[in-house]
């Protein structure tokens, strides 16, 4: 077998790196102005769609490192506690990496309710961190609409991934 | 022991995920230990933030731009169509502010006169910076705007930000070419202000909702719908008389108020730079610059006056 050349390997790592440079994007796009009334407030967790899309499809592309980094920088970007997202990027991570298995050569909509269902405690948890630290109890509505927003955008942005995916990454 | 090809992975195998565990286990810790240090208001957490914040705003500026324009080609387009209906509103708006600049005339020289008398002390004239705003959100638990001025050009924590319209927030992060401003519907903004008409002092506290209420309000205050609210300058963070909004629903126990502020069109925002005698730095004591104006303990749901 021949040894890759440089250009070979070079290729490969961007390919390789795609998906956590993707997310890294989305954390950005995430607080950038749209001026649609009432957006601000329901902002689609972008990064927890990439988050679990990759997780499920390519974990090994997905170093828990990189998604740390990502939720403090995301933290950083929309002025929540620091590493909020971080733990809830983290836990999303974790639990689609369990149901895996379950999740991985099933078709779409199955993927599509495994979300859901992965992404409701990883909402009512930081909803709950955020009441904790704030001494208070916040109202549940930002924390629905934001769930809700996230899950229904899904199919739209993992329509986007499916085809980085493809012939972006491989 | 048969040397088997496979020996060595079967034993690398599990170390390897027992690893990637541990290393699991540790960054959630390591991301607790960041909240908690965060709420603990250290300094270097600060200062992390503030340069992180210095070399990402740059490319959401750039990201901005296009959805911006977007915006407002869209807006072009829809006051088009209300060129016409748009003018004659103007013109009939243009007379009455007329007859408002006559009384206003009036009563400039009318104070002036009345403050010759008096011997009084005119508040210092406020310098102002404008910036631009390149992001917003925050997500579901928190509002905030990041702006396009910093250090560099002469803000400092607590001053005030201000659209044409009114009070928008309040500055808690510095850096040098950029700053955040926690928007007065923030959970974390508390603000003084007085009722224009009854001149009763209360405290306008941010939920996170359009409509922020007004807390500690004296007990015999008489606020009608329709009332408006100003800025009052206790605390000596913000300047007294800003326009903040308008109480607009008055049910039992909570008085919300809706903002004069236009938050879809936000586009720029001047901030007033009082030198702002009342902000505790975080350099000297570590606490978060918010507290000055609001009461020492946030108050609980359940301590709104009625």
């Amino acid at each position: 077998m021949m040894r890759p050349t440089a250009a070979q390997r070079l290729d490969l790592w961007i390919r390789q790196s795609t998906p956590m440079a993707l997310t890294s994007v989305l954390a950005v796009l995430s607080v950038v102005t749209v001026g649609i009334p009432g957006y601000a407030s329901v902002v689609p967790g972008y990064t927890a769609m990439a988050t679990f899309y990759w997780a499920i499809f390519r974990p090994d592309l997905q170093p828990a490192s990189a998604l740390f980094l990502i939720g403090v920088l995301q933290d950083i970007l929309t002025g929540t506690p620091l590493g909020m997202t971080a733990v809830s990027l983290l836990l999303l991570h974790a639990l689609a990496l369990s149901q895996r298995r379950a999740l991985v050569t099933k078709p779409f909509l199955l993927t599509w309710l495994g979300f859901m269902v992965i992404q409701l405690p990883v909402s009512i948890m930081v909803w709950m961190m955020m009441s904790a630290l704030q001494f208070r109890l916040i109202g549940p509505e930002p924390a629905l609409f934001q769930y809700l927003v996230t899950v229904l955008g899904f199919p739209v942005v993992a329509w986007v991934f499916v085809r980085i995916h493809r012939y972006v990454v491989r | 022991m048969a040397k088997r090809p496979g020996s060595f992975s079967s034993v690398a195998q599990p170390v390897r995920s027992l690893w990637s565990r541990f290393a699991f286990a540790t960054l959630i810790a390591a991301a607790f230990g960041l909240m908690l240090l965060g709420k603990a208001d250290v300094l270097l957490i600060e200062r992390a933030r503030m340069v992180v914040l210095d070399a990402l705003a740059p490319v959401i500026e750039v990201a901005s731009r296009p959805a911006e324009a977007v915006t407002d080609l869209m807006n072009n387009v829809r006051d088009l169509r209300y060129l016409r209906a748009e003018n004659a509103r103007l013109a009939v708006e243009n007379d009455r502010l007329e007859r408002w600049q006559h009384v206003a005339r009036r009563l400039e020289a009318e104070n002036r006169a009345l403050r010759a008398l008096t011997n009084f002390v005119p508040p210092k004239e406020v310098d102002f910076v404008s910036a631009r705003v390149i992001a917003d959100g925050g997500g579901a638990f928190v509002r905030s705007v990041m702006i396009t001025a910093g250090r560099r050009q002469g803000v400092s924590l607590g001053n005030a930000a201000v659209s044409g319209e009114g009070l928008v927030g309040g500055v808690v992060e510095v850096g040098e070419e950029y700053s955040r401003v926690l928007l007065i519907t923030d959970l974390n903004s508390q603000i003084p202000i007085v009722i224009e008409r009854t001149r009763d002092p209360a405290v306008l506290a941010g939920d996170n909702t359009r409509s922020p209420r007004i807390i500690y309000l004296p007990q015999n205050a008489q606020v009608v719908p329709g009332d408006r609210i100003v800025t009052s300058g206790h605390g000596g963070v913000f300047p007294p008389g800003l326009a903040v909004g308008m109480v607009t629903t008055i049910t039992d126990g909570s008085i919300r108020v809706t903002p004069f502020v236009d938050w879809e069109r936000l586009e720029y925002v001047r901030l007033l730079m009082t030198g702002a005698d009342g902000v505790v730095q975080p350099e000297s004591a570590n606490l978060p610059p918010f507290s000055v104006m609001g009461p020492e303990n946030t108050p609980r749901s359940g301590s709104v006056l009625p």
